[in-house]
């Protein structure tokens, strides 16, 4: 039984932690306020080995494990979720590329987006189907020694920002064995990006459409073989959802740590607010919240990196840390009064930024589905 | 060029501090980090070796047999090699018996260019740098904003009331740093790894010929007495009012040299 990150583990944790706090943190509250986003931030988180953690050294990555990812992102998200998540779509696209790719695709790319000069972006969901990634539209059709593309893809993070992107799109009606996938940069003409989302929350990481316009893609950017796109998109699920688990599970602890030293501080009534049970009872389910989280999160990337069937394991470390991160930043606000309900503090932010940890990635209740299918094998099927 | 870079185990700077008996700080291994201030001694020293092709970069360190781990810290940064002198009678050593250890273990190891951050952030000396050369007979350049060495010869700028000094010494020397020289670099995943399975050298005493009753708390000539929390107060000024304050105001930030 393992209870203790090893020493290495542990420093990473501190090395990132201490960027996170430093280069990221102090100016969260900017960039959330002025939709920016911090470009000049992917360098130096490349420099430190965070854009090809799926990435072997050979290709420019580091290579480490889940477990190791889990508690970087943590660390990352504890800073600002926003850079956490565009960050670890990065890296995803990265995966992909390096896991997929042939050698040509692999020497031409993954050196690149993990040396932070390329930024990669995913691209699945449709207007029409976010969770139903079986049912996409956009179309990709073969001619000559190229495809053309045509179509629309929603809710992409880092739309319009990256360099690099991996789309899905229908290569044939065979349903789950119809789509494919294709490795798409910026400036290639009939690619183009729709508008911006105006989110809740994660404002510094952009969101938007992608538009393809009888946009040709040579043979050499398809990634996998035709028909492969599903199995691909499948294969970065689990992990997708342990690394956001991760992420809530930093951000709940931002906002755990904000309240406790808030209920130290501040007075009401003569005393410190901690001082009343109320407050303390509130804080201790908070605690209770993000160290089962994190436990759950730790679990499933232990098991990942096991190589052991990870699905509903996975399922229930992103449900139950996002749900819980959405319960811990809501009661922080409600901890600090009218100071959580104002932008000086940074728990209103967590709120709107965390909420969507429970919609992407799949929602809580597809973790839900999925726990209750491994659960109950054929009854929980459809007749 | 052979460069070394010394580096203290200190506590963190966040950590609970409290004495032993006889008024030894209390170092727990979970709390122990390479000095803040080295960590720009540090980053010197690998933007040296990344100007002069060739050369070397140890870390050396005096401290508890557990500090190996902050070595390792220390080269996750960068740097070849780290060398770490640890010895029970080394335990309440003062600053000269550092220095003392330090400049014996120079001898050893060999060097060209020897860089320290300019104190501890335990402590708070600041001496052992100018106590090592002493004792090496070489000379330090002091307090560099900015170092460069360029054949034989080591430059630094050292920060000065108005505008800076520029100082220069024939190598081999010993600098210290400041702050301003640098800004140290965040360790990458890589040179965490990496430094588990840098070459790392721990010298006794012996190994450096030194007689233990010279240092140590036996050979110590300082002796702590007490320590006391630093308490601030703040003694805030408020002026109230249309009359006057204003001319107040300005007399203060004329006092304090503000305008």
């Amino acid at each position: 039984m393992f209870f203790r990150l090893s020493d290495e583990q542990r420093e990473i944790q501190h090395a990132v932690r201490d960027f996170a706090q430093h280069e990221i943190a102090p100016h969260a509250e900017r960039w959330d306020e002025e939709s920016y986003f911090p470009r000049e931030l992917f360098r130096p988180l490349a420099e430190m080995g965070l854009a090809g953690l799926l990435v072997s050294e050979e290709l420019g990555g580091t290579g480490l494990s889940r477990l190791t990812g889990a508690v970087i992102y943590e660390e990352i998200g504890k800073a600002d979720m926003s850079t956490a998540v565009w960050l670890s779509v990065h890296n995803m696209v990265t995966g992909l590329i390096a896991k997929f790719g042939d050698d040509e695709q692999r020497q031409r790319w993954t050196p690149r987006m993990a040396g932070g000069e390329m930024l990669g972006a995913f691209a699945l969901s449709e207007a029409h189907a976010g969770s139903d990634a079986a049912n996409l539209r956009a179309t990709a059709t073969r001619d000559g020694d190229s495809y053309v593309l045509n179509g629309t893809k929603f809710w992409v993070t880092s739309a319009g920002v990256a360099d690099v992107y991996v789309a899905f799109l229908r290569t044939s009606d065979d349903g789950a064995r119809g789509t494919t996938a294709f490795i798409i940069e910026k400036d290639t003409p009939g690619f183009s990006i729709g508008k911006r989302e105006r989110k809740m929350g994660l404002h510094s990481s952009p969101t938007g459409e992608l538009i393809f316009e009888r946009c040709r893609v040579p043979l050499a950017n398809r990634l996998g073989a035709e028909g492969e796109g599903l199995k691909i998109a499948l294969s970065s699920l689990d992990g997708g959802r342990i690394n956001i688990g991760a992420i809530a599970t930093g951000v709940a602890q931002a906002a755990l740590d904000v309240s406790t030293r808030y209920a130290q501080e501040r007075t009401a009534f003569g005393r410190a607010i901690g001082g009343f049970e109320g407050i303390q009872f509130m804080l201790a389910d908070m605690a209770m919240k993000v160290e089962a989280g994190r436990l759950l999160v730790y679990q499933a990337a232990f098991k990942m990196d096991e190589g052991d069937p990870v699905g509903q394991y996975a399922a229930m470390a992103k449900c139950f840390a996002t749900d819980s991160a959405m319960a811990v930043t809501t009661d922080a606000v409600q901890v600090l009064g009218g100071a959580g309900y104002v932008r000086d503090w940074p728990v209103e932010r967590y709120m709107r930024d965390v909420k969507v940890a429970q919609i992407f990635e799949g929602t809580s209740q597809i973790q839900r589905l999925v726990i209750a299918r491994a659960l109950l094998g054929d009854a929980a099927k459809e007749r | 060029m052979n460069i070394v870079v010394c580096m203290k185990e200190t506590p963190s700077t966040t950590a609970e501090k409290s004495f032993s008996p006889d008024m030894r700080l209390e170092r727990r291994k979970e709390d122990a980090i390479p000095n803040p201030f080295d960590e720009y001694a540090i980053e010197e020293g690998l933007r040296q070796q990344e100007k002069h092709a060739g050369s070397t970069v140890t870390i050396l360190c005096m401290g508890p047999a557990t500090a190996t781990d902050t070595v390792r810290k220390a080269l996750a940064m960068g740097g070849d090699r780290g060398v770490l002198v640890s010895d029970d009678a080394l335990a309440g050593s003062d600053a000269i018996s550092t220095a003392h250890v330090l400049a014996a273990a120079l001898k050893k190891i060999g060097f060209d260019l020897v860089i320290f951050g300019n104190a501890a952030a335990d402590a708070y000396g600041g001496i052992v740098p100018s106590a090592t050369a002493e004792l090496l007979g070489a000379p330090l350049l002091s307090y560099a904003s900015k170092l460069d060495v360029d054949g034989s010869t080591a430059t630094i700028e050292r920060q000065a009331d108005i505008g800076y000094n520029t100082v220069a010494a024939p190598m081999p020397t010993l600098v210290s740093v400041v702050k301003a020289i640098n800004e140290p670099r965040y360790p990458s995943m890589k040179g965490i790894m990496a430094s588990k399975k840098k070459p790392l050298d721990t010298f006794a005493l012996a190994d450096l010929g030194i007689d233990p009753a010279t240092v140590g708390a036996a050979g110590a000539r300082e002796k702590a007495l007490s320590a006391e929390k630093v308490s601030t107060q703040r003694k805030g000024e408020i002026f109230i009012g249309n009359e006057g304050a204003a001319d107040r105001v300005v007399a203060f930030l004329v006092e304090q040299k503000v305008l």
